[in-house]
């Protein structure tokens, strides 16, 4: 359910919706969720000084109760 | 200023109001990004849309279960503005405009909001009887713009000092 919301909240949100990938990892302690973007569109999912990657960690922190991570991969740079 | 966290336009730079069948839009669209998310997560609401001092007003509201939408309000409202903020982007990426929308979920907001005006209204009076200057807690955006509107109407002049978060809205008489 995380990761489906986690990539409704992103696919609406940038230019290239259909290259929005999110892969959920169990962690430790609850769960990881990997997010990838068109490299065209990493800009608008971390915002000015991350404020919209932030965004999107709280909104989908508060769907749960059980620690949710969120990492945005930046492809080009692997 | 850079106080557009709540999307707040200070009082001092009047901003051009976008025509409300572009607002309508904002809205709809919108209400298609929030039900969906409600969808997902299984959460029981419904979107109201409208316009409101110039800008779309969309709030989740629940007539069955409004408890459960407390987990999209947060502590101290900061997974509502989260939302709020991921609602805007939303719309811009479809409209390809800035959008001002103001979000809110089961009335949280409009509750703040008369909170806000109680808290302006007493500092007003204390301005007025006493003539001095009244400086009040620090707020964010959305809140000391409430209280600007209060002081406004109430024919005193406000500003606001400091830098967020610790910026706090200062009343003084009307010179």
């Amino acid at each position: 359910m995380l990761a489906d919301a986690l990539e409704h909240l992103v696919r609406g949100i940038v230019d290239n919706p259909d290259d929005v990938q999110v892969t959920a990892r169990p962690a430790r302690r609850g769960e990881l969720l990997e997010l990838r973007v068109n490299p065209a569109d990493l800009g608008r999912v971390i915002g000015r000084a991350g404020r919209t990657a932030r965004a999107l960690r709280t909104v989908v922190g508060s769907l749960t109760t059980t620690p949710v991570r969120i990492d945005v991969v930046d492809v080009d740079r692997r | 200023m850079t106080n557009d966290d709540a999307g707040v336009a200070p009082a001092e730079e009047p901003v051009a109001e976008p025509a409300p069948t572009r607002l309508e839009e904002e809205g709809e669209v919108a209400a298609d990004y929030l039900e969906e998310l409600l969808d997902i997560a299984d959460l029981d609401g419904d979107i109201d849309i409208g316009v409101e001092h110039g800008r779309a007003a969309v709030e989740i509201v629940s007539d069955e279960d409004p408890g459960a939408l407390t987990r999209l309000v947060g502590p101290e409202g900061e997974v509502l503005d989260a939302l709020q903020e991921l609602t805007r982007l939303a719309v811009q990426a479809r409209t390809g405009e800035r959008s001002r929308l103001m979000l809110d979920v089961a009335g949280h907001r409009a509750a703040q909001r008369r909170e806000l005006e109680a808290v302006a209204a007493e500092a007003i009076s204390r301005v007025t009887s006493s003539g001095e200057s009244v400086s009040l807690d620090a707020m964010n955006p959305f809140e000391r713009k409430v209280v600007h509107d209060a002081v406004a109407a109430a024919g005193l002049v406000s500003d606001s000092e400091g830098v967020e978060p610790n910026r706090r809205v200062v009343i003084r008489a009307a010179s």
